[in-house]
C-alpha cells in the first residue's frame, strides 16, 4: 500500500461517486443533440439523485432483506473497485485486490445482488428482468476472461497495476492486432453488462425489451437513487477500465499533486471522450431482439479468441 | 503408533462401532447414538487427515486380517487432505442426521449402514495397498448403495435410481480392477510401495491410466459416465447427499490422482489431456443441466459433476505442466484442484443439507412449487444463501478463491509446454472455466431466488416449518467452514499447497497469511482484504441512507389487483432464455397448445405448455446400450422355452461341437 | 509505421473482415466488408513488398487492390442487383452464433497446423501464416453453410484471398505470371458464377440455392 495508491484510491472514489451522474448527464446530452432535442443538461441526473434522496423509503409488502440490501451491496462492491482499479496513478489502493479477474468478478456480483432484488419482489417483471439479466451475465463471462487472457498472457499477470505499468513501459503494444481484438472484446462485454443499446436499452420501460430496469421497477426514494447511482458508477468504471487497459497515458507514476491532478484530468477525458463515443453509436443502434444478443456474445467471444490467438502467433 | 494413527484408528473403530450401535441400540436414541458416532468418527478422521498433512505419516500392515492380499493402511499427505475433508463432512452430516432420521430414517439397515459408508469413506484414503483400495471401494460402494435404498418404501423412483447406481458403480470398479491388477500384477503383494517401485512399458502405464481413468472418472461423475449421479444423489436421504456429493465423489479424484501421479509417477501429456478435456466438458455440461434444471436436489447433483469437473480441469493442467517438466506451475494447478475439493465439499454440504432441511419442512423438491420460504424458515434461507453464494464462485467466496488460483494456473501456463497445449488448450480451458462460473450463478440465482425469496408458490411452501436444532446445528457446522474458507482460505491454503507440492515434487506454489502470493509467478490476492473492503464499503453506503423509516406499500400489479403466487416466475420460466440459447445442446421435448374460443380465433381459452428436459447425453448414449441389452435378453429369452429336452439338447451339441473341434485342431 | 506493424495490421484485418462475412446478414454489407479485406490483402502484399524492397511484389499489390478491393466488389454488387428482392442471408444452415463459435474452433485449428510451417522459418511473414489458413477455413465454411448465391460467392472469394495470402507469406511472392494467371482465372469463376445467377434468377424468382435441389426432381 503506498502513499500514491491511497491517495489516488481516495480520489478515484470521490471522481466515481461525483462524476458517474455527470457522465451520464453528458452521454443523454450528447444523444439529445444528435437527435435534434434540447436536452435536460448534464448535471440533471444530479437533480434526480436529490430528489430521490429527498423522497421517503418504501418497501413494498412482501419483500424480504435481500431487497432492502440488495442496492447498498451493489454501490459498495462498485465503490470498492473504483478505489482499488488505478484509474488516476498506477499504484494500487489495495494492490491485492486489484486484479483483474477480482475486479470483474465483484462487478458481476453486483448485478447478480440486483436480480435477486428482482426475484424477491416475485413480480413477474422483476423475475424476468432477473432471468434475462443473469441469462446475459453467464454469456458474457466466457468473452470476459478470455479477453482478460490475451491481455495477460503479455504481461504474465493479471494484476492490474502491473499490466497498466507494462503498456505505459511499451506504448507500441497498442496498436498489436492482439490489443485490438481484445479491446473490442471488452468493448461489447462492457456493453453488455451495462445494459447499454444494442443488449438493453436504459431509457425503455416496455416490458418485452426491458432487462434492467424491469429488475429495479419496485425501487423509490432513496433506494432507487442508489441503484441509479450504482448503475452510473458501473458504466463509469467499466469504461475507466477499457480506457486503463489500453490507453493508460497521463496515469500518474509518483504521487505529488501535479501528477495526481493530471491523472484525474486525464481519466475524466479518456471516460468522458468513450461515453461520448458510446452515445453517439447508440443514436444508430437499435435493440437487439434478446434471443439476437447471444449472436453478439458468441461474435465477441471469437473476437477474444483472435485475440488471444494474435497474442501467441504476433507476439 | 503416532498421532495420525491413533486418530484414525479411533475413527474407525467409533465408525464400525456405530454400525453395531445401529443394529443393537432401542430406535428412541438410535439417531442420537449413530449420529454421534459419525461426528465423532468425523472428527477424529480430520484430526488424523490434519496430522498427515502436516508431515506426520503412518502406515500398518495386518496381513491376517483379509486373505490373500491382507490389509496394508498408509496415510500421506495427499490422503490426508481427503481424510481431512471426509472427516469435516461426515461431522455435519452426523450432527444433521440426528434430527433428519426421526422422519422414518431411523430403521436398522439406514443406521447401522451410515457409519459404516462413513467409515469405508476413511478407509479408502488411507488404503495403502491395492487389495486394501480395491475391498474398501466396494464396501464403500455397497454401503452407499444400501442408503440410497433407503426410501424406496416412499418413493418409485428411488429403486430405479438404486439400480442405475450399482450398475454404473460396479461397472466403474471392474474398471478399477482391471487397471490395478495389471498394475499390480507384476509386484508381489500389491503395496503402493512395491507398485512405485516397478518399472514399466509405456503402453502398459497407459492402459492402467485409461481404465482407471474411466473407473475413478465415473464415481467423481464426469462426462459420460455421470448418469448415475443426478439420480441417486437426490434420492438419497439429504445428509447422505451430503456424504457422496461432498466426499464421496471426492475420492474419483484421489485415485486419478494417486495412480497418475503417485503409483505410475506422472506419464505421458495425452493422459492429462484427456484429463482436462473430460473435466471441462463435464464442467459445462453438468452446470448446463443444472442451469435448466427444477429439481432442487437434481440441480444439487448436476452441480456435483460441475465442481468435479473443475478439480479434473485443475489436475489435468497439472499433469500437462508436470510433463513438460514445470513442476512449480503443476503445483499451482493442482493446489488449485484439491483447494476447490475442500471449497466444494464445505459449500455443496451446506447445500444439501438446507435442501434437506426444505424437504423437511415442505415436502418439496420441486422449485417451481417453492417461493417465500424466507419468513418461515430464516435459517435455512441464510444457509441456503450462503452455499449458493460459496457455489456460483463469486468473491467473496471459497470456490472464488480455488477458480481465482486455477485461473492464474492456466494464464500463467501459457508460457509452458508445447504450443499446442499452451495456445489452443489453455484458452480453451479458460473459456469453459469462465462459462461454468457463468452458469453457476445463473443456477444459483435462480435456486435460491426462486426458492427461497418472493411468495410461495404451493400451500405446502406457505405451510413450510423451520427444522429441529439439531438439524441446523449441522447446517452451522458447514456454514462456518464456509465462512472460514471464504475470508481466510490462507488458513487451509499452505497445507494444501505443501500436499501439492509433495505431489509434483516442488516446493509449494502458494504461500502468505493474510495475502495469496503465488510463488514463481506474479499474482496476489487478498480475501481478508476484499471482504474487509466490502465491509467498508458497505456500512458507508447503508450510513449514507438509511436514516427514515420506511413505509409499507403496495407492489406495482399493472392496477389488475393484487398479485398472486401465478403471476411470479417460476424456476423454469427463469431458466427459459437460458434453455433456448442453448437449444442445439440441450434438445429440449416442449409442446405449446393453445385452445381458441369457438366464436373467434383470435380469443385464447388456454395455453397448455409441456416440456421435458431428458440429460442428451444419456439419452443418446445409454438408451441404445439398454436397447441392445433388451433385445439380447429377448432373443435369449427365445433360447430358453422351458422343454428340458432343448436344454439337454444344447448341452449335448455343445458337448459334440467341442469333441468336433478337438478332433480337427489336432 | 513499421514495415513488419503494417504486415500484422494487415494480417489481423484480413481475418477480422472474413469473421464480419460470417457475421452479417445484410448482402450488401458483406460486399462492402469484402472489399475491405480486398484492401487489407493488397496492404498485406505492399508491407511484404516493402520489407524485401521488391517492384514486383509492390506491382501485384497494385494489382490487388485493383482486382480485389474494386473490380470484384463491383461484380458482386451487379450480381447483389441482380439476385432481386432478397438482400439478406435470412437462414444460413447452421445458426449464426454457432458458425461463430465454429470459426474460434477453426482458428485455432489453424493455428495449430501452421505451427511447423512457422517453426521452420519464424520470420515476421510466416508469423502471420496461421491468420491466412484461417481465412481459408472460415471461407469455406462460409461456403458450406450460407444458401444465398451472392454470399456462398463471397465465401470462394474469402477462400482465394485466403489462399493468395498464405502464397505471398510463405514464399515472398509466387511470381508475377502466376499471380495474373490465378487473378484471372478469379475474374473468370466471379464472371460465370454472376452468369449463372441470373439465369437462376430468372428460372426460380430466387438465388437461394436450395431451389438447385428441385433440378434433380
Amino acid at each position: 500500500m503506498s502513499a500514491l495508491g491511497l491517495v489516488g484510491g481516495l480520489l478515484q472514489a470521490v471522481l466515481v461517486v461525483g462524476g458517474a451522474p455527470l457522465l451520464l448527464g453528458m452521454m443523454r446530452q450528447v444523444r439529445a443533440r444528435l437527435e435534434g432535442r434540447a436536452g435536460p443538461g448534464i448535471a440533471q441526473p444530479w437533480r434526480d439523485l436529490r430528489k430521490q434522496l429527498r423522497k421517503e423509503t418504501i418497501t413494498p409488502r412482501g419483500t424480504s432483506e435481500m431487497f432492502r440490501v440488495a442496492p447498498v451491496l451493489m454501490v459498495a462492491m462498485t465503490l470498492v473497485v473504483a478505489v482499488v482499479v488505478p484509474f488516476v496513478g498506477t499504484a494500487s489502493a489495495l494492490p491485492a485486490v486489484a486484479d483483474l479477474i477480482v475486479v470483474v468478478a465483484l462487478l458481476a456480483h453486483g448485478s447478480v445482488a440486483i436480480a435477486l432484488a428482482g426475484l424477491d419482489t416475485g413480480t413477474a417483471f422483476g423475475g424476468m428482468g432477473a432471468s434475462r439479466e443473469v441469462t446475459i451475465l453467464a454469456l458474457v463471462e466466457p468473452t470476459a476472461l478470455v479477453a482478460i487472457f490475451a491481455l495477460s498472457v503479455r504481461v504474465g499477470s493479471t494484476s492490474l497495476p502491473e499490466i497498466v505499468g507494462s503498456t505505459l513501459d511499451d506504448p507500441a503494444r497498442v496498436v498489436s492486432p492482439a490489443s485490438l481484438l481484445a479491446a473490442v472484446a471488452l468493448a461489447m462485454v462492457i456493453i453488455a453488462e451495462t445494459g447499454r443499446l444494442p443488449v438493453d436499452n436504459p431509457s425503455t420501460h416496455l416490458e418485452l425489451t426491458m432487462v434492467h430496469e424491469a429488475m429495479v421497477l419496485e425501487y423509490a426514494g432513496p433506494r432507487l437513487a442508489l441503484v441509479e447511482l450504482g448503475t452510473a458508477m458501473r458504466l463509469t468504471v467499466y469504461l475507466g477500465l477499457l480506457a486503463n487497459l489500453f490507453v493508460p497515458w497521463g496515469v500518474a507514476t509518483e504521487p505529488g499533486v501535479p501528477a495526481l491532478l493530471v491523472g484525474a484530468v486525464a481519466f475524466a477525458v479518456k471516460v468522458g471522450a468513450l461515453g461520448a463515443a458510446l452515445a453517439c453509436a447508440e443514436v444508430f443502434l437499435a435493440k437487439l431482439r434478446l434471443f439476437r444478443v447471444p449472436e453478439l456474445l458468441a461474435g465477441s467471444f471469437l473476437l477474444a479468441v483472435l485475440a488471444v490467438t494474435a497474442a501467441y502467433v504476433l507476439g | 503408533m503416532n498421532v495420525t494413527g491413533v486418530a484414525l484408528v479411533a475413527a474407525l473403530v467409533a465408525g464400525f462401532g456405530g454400525g453395531v450401535a445401529g443394529l443393537v441400540v432401542p430406535r428412541t436414541v438410535r439417531p442420537v447414538v449413530v449420529g454421534a458416532c459419525v461426528a465423532a468418527a468425523g472428527a477424529l478422521a480430520t484430526l488424523a487427515g490434519v496430522a498427515a498433512m502436516a508431515g506426520v505419516a503412518w502406515s500398518a500392515a495386518l496381513p491376517w486380517l483379509l486373505p490373500l492380499t491382507g490389509v496394508e493402511l498408509a496415510v500421506d499427505p495427499l490422503g490426508g487432505v481427503f481424510l481431512a475433508v471426509t472427516g469435516a463432512v461426515a461431522v455435519a452430516a452426523g450432527v444433521y442426521g440426528i434430527g433428519y432420521a426421526r422422519g422414518g430414517l431411523d430403521g436398522r439397515a439406514v443406521q447401522a449402514a451410515l457409519p459404516v459408508f462413513v467409515a469405508s469413506l476413511l478407509l479408502v484414503p488411507a488404503a495403502g495397498s491395492i487389495g486394501t483400495l480395491l475391498v474398501c471401494w466396494e464396501l464403500m460402494a455397497l454401503a452407499s448403495l444400501l442408503l440410497v435404498l433407503a426410501e424406496h418404501g416412499k418413493r418409485a423412483e428411488v429403486a430405479s435410481a438404486g439400480r442405475w447406481y450399482a450398475v454404473m458403480t460396479h461397472l466403474g470398479f471392474v474398471a478399477i480392477l482391471v487397471g490395478l491388477l495389471v498394475l499390480a500384477g507384476a509386484t508381489g503383494d500389491g503395496s503402493f510401495a512395491a507398485v512405485r517401485e516397478q518399472a514399466r512399458a509405456p503402453e502398459t502405464a497407459g492402459l492402467v491410466f485409461v481404465c482407471c481413468l474411466v473407473g475413478f472418472g465415473s464415481k467423481a461423475g464426469v462426462l459420460p459416465l455421470h448418469a448415475w449421479l443426478p439420480r441417486a444423489h437426490p434420492e438419497a436421504p439429504s445428509h447422505v447427499s451430503a456424504l457422496m456429493s461432498a466426499a464421496m465423489v471426492n475420492l474419483g479424484v484421489y485415485g486419478i490422482l494417486r495412480v497418475g501421479f503417485d503409483l505410475l509417477g506422472g506419464g505421458a501429456p495425452w493422459w492429462w489431456l484427456a484429463v482436462l478435456v473430460l473435466g471441462a466438458a463435464s464442467a459445462v455440461y453438468g452446470i448446463l443441466q443444472a442451469a435448466v434444471g427444477s429439481d432442487l436436489k437434481r440441480l444439487l447433483g448436476y452441480s456435483t459433476t460441475e465442481n468435479m469437473g473443475l478439480v479434473l480441469v485443475g489436475v489435468g493442467a497439472g499433469g500437462m505442466f508436470a510433463a513438460s517438466g514445470d513442476a512449480v506451475l503443476a503445483a499451482l494447478a493442482l493446489t488449485a484442484a484439491l483447494l476447490h475439493v475442500v471449497a466444494h465439499a464445505a459449500f455443496k454440504t451446506l447445500l444439501f443439507l438446507a435442501a434437506g432441511s426444505v424437504l423437511h419442512g415442505t415436502g418439496l423438491r420441486d422449485l417451481d412449487a417453492m417461493g417465500g420460504l424466507r419468513p418461515v424458515m430464516p435459517f435455512t434461507t441464510v444457509a441456503f444463501g450462503l452455499g449458493a453464494l460459496t457455489a456460483s464462485a463469486l468473491p467473496p467466496g471459497a470456490a472464488f478463491v480455488s477458480e481465482w488460483v486455477l485461473l492464474q494456473a492456466l494464464v500463467h501456463g501459457a508460457g509452458s509446454g508445447t504450443v499446442v497445449a499452451s495456445s489452443i488448450v489453455l484458452p480453451v480451458a479458460v473459456g469453459a472455466v469462465a462459462l461454468t462460473a457463468g452458469l453457476a450463478v445463473a443456477t444459483f440465482v435462480k435456486a435460491f431466488g426462486v426458492g427461497f425469496l418472493a411468495r410461495p408458490r404451493s400451500a405446502a411452501a406457505a405451510e413450510a416449518h423451520e427444522s429441529p436444532p439439531t438439524m441446523l446445528a449441522g447446517m452451522a457446522l458447514a456454514g462456518l467452514a464456509c465462512v472460514g474458507l471464504a475470508v481466510l482460505p490462507t488458513v487451509v491454503l499452505p497445507a494444501v499447497a505443501g500436499v501439492a507440492g509433495g505431489v509434483t515434487g516442488s516446493g509449494p506454489a502458494v504461500t502468505g497469511a493474510v495475502t495469496i502470493q503465488l510463488t514463481g509467478v506474479s499474482g496476489t490476492m487478498s480475501p481478508l482484504l476484499l471482504v474487509a473492503a466490502l465491509a467498508v464499503a458497505t456500512a458507508l453506503v447503508a450510513a449514507v441512507v438509511s436514516r427514515r423509516s420506511a413505509r409499507r406499500a403496495r407492489l406495482w400489479d399493472c392496477g389488475g389487483g393484487p398479485m398472486s403466487a401465478r403471476m411470479e416466475y417460476t424456476a423454469t420460466s427463469f431458466a427459459e432464455p437460458l434453455q433456448r440459447v442453448f437449444d442445439n445442446v440441450l434438445a429440449p421435448d416442449q409442446d405449446v397448445d393453445v385452445t381458441h374460443y369457438e366464436e373467434s380465433r383470435y380469443l385464447v381459452r388456454a395455453v397448455a405448455y409441456r416440456r421435458t428436459l431428458r440429460d442428451r447425453v444419456e439419452h443418446r448414449l445409454y438408451e441404445p446400450v439398454l436397447a441392445a441389452v433388451r433385445g439380447w435378453g429377448r432373443a435369449g429369452r427365445r433360447l430358453a422355452d422351458g422343454s428340458v429336452h432343448r436344454y439337454l439338447t444344447y448341452g449335448f451339441a455343445t458337448l459334440c461341437g467341442l469333441l468336433v473341434l478337438m478332433v480337427v485342431t489336432r | 509505421m513499421h514495415a513488419i506493424q503494417l504486415l500484422n495490421l494487415a494480417a489481423g484485418a484480413l481475418l477480422l473482415t472474413a469473421v464480419l462475412v460470417l457475421w452479417r446478414r445484410e448482402l450488401p454489407v458483406i460486399v462492402r466488408v469484402f472489399a475491405v479485406q480486398g484492401v487489407a490483402l493488397a496492404a498485406l502484399v505492399a508491407a511484404l513488398a516493402r520489407e524485401e524492397g521488391s517492384a514486383e511484389l509492390a506491382a501485384v499489390a497494385v494489382g490487388c487492390l485493383v482486382l480485389r478491393g474494386a473490380v470484384l466488389p463491383w461484380l458482386l454488387r451487379r450480381a447483389l442487383a441482380g439476385a432481386g428482392e432478397v438482400q439478406r442471408e435470412t437462414r444460413p444452415v447452421i445458426n449464426v452464433a454457432t458458425s461463430l463459435l465454429a470459426a474460434a474452433a477453426l482458428t485455432l485449428l489453424a493455428l495449430a497446423v501452421s505451427r511447423p510451417l512457422v517453426d521452420l522459418a519464424p520470420t515476421p511473414a510466416s508469423r502471420a501464416v496461421p491468420f491466412a489458413i484461417a481465412v481459408v477455413l472460415i471461407g469455406f465454411l462460409v461456403l458450406v453453410t450460407r444458401r444465398h448465391a451472392v454470399s456462398q460467392l463471397v465465401g470462394f472469394l474469402l477462400m482465394d484471398n485466403g489462399i493468395t495470402a498464405v502464397g505471398f507469406l510463405t514464399t515472398s511472392g509466387i511470381g508475377l505470371v502466376v499471380e495474373i494467371g490465378v487473378a484471372l482465372d478469379v475474374l473468370l469463376v466471379v464472371l460465370v458464377l454472376q452468369v449463372l445467377t441470373g439465369r437462376m434468377r430468372e428460372a426460380f424468382g430466387d438465388t437461394d440455392l436450395d431451389e438447385l435441389r428441385e433440378l434433380h426432381d
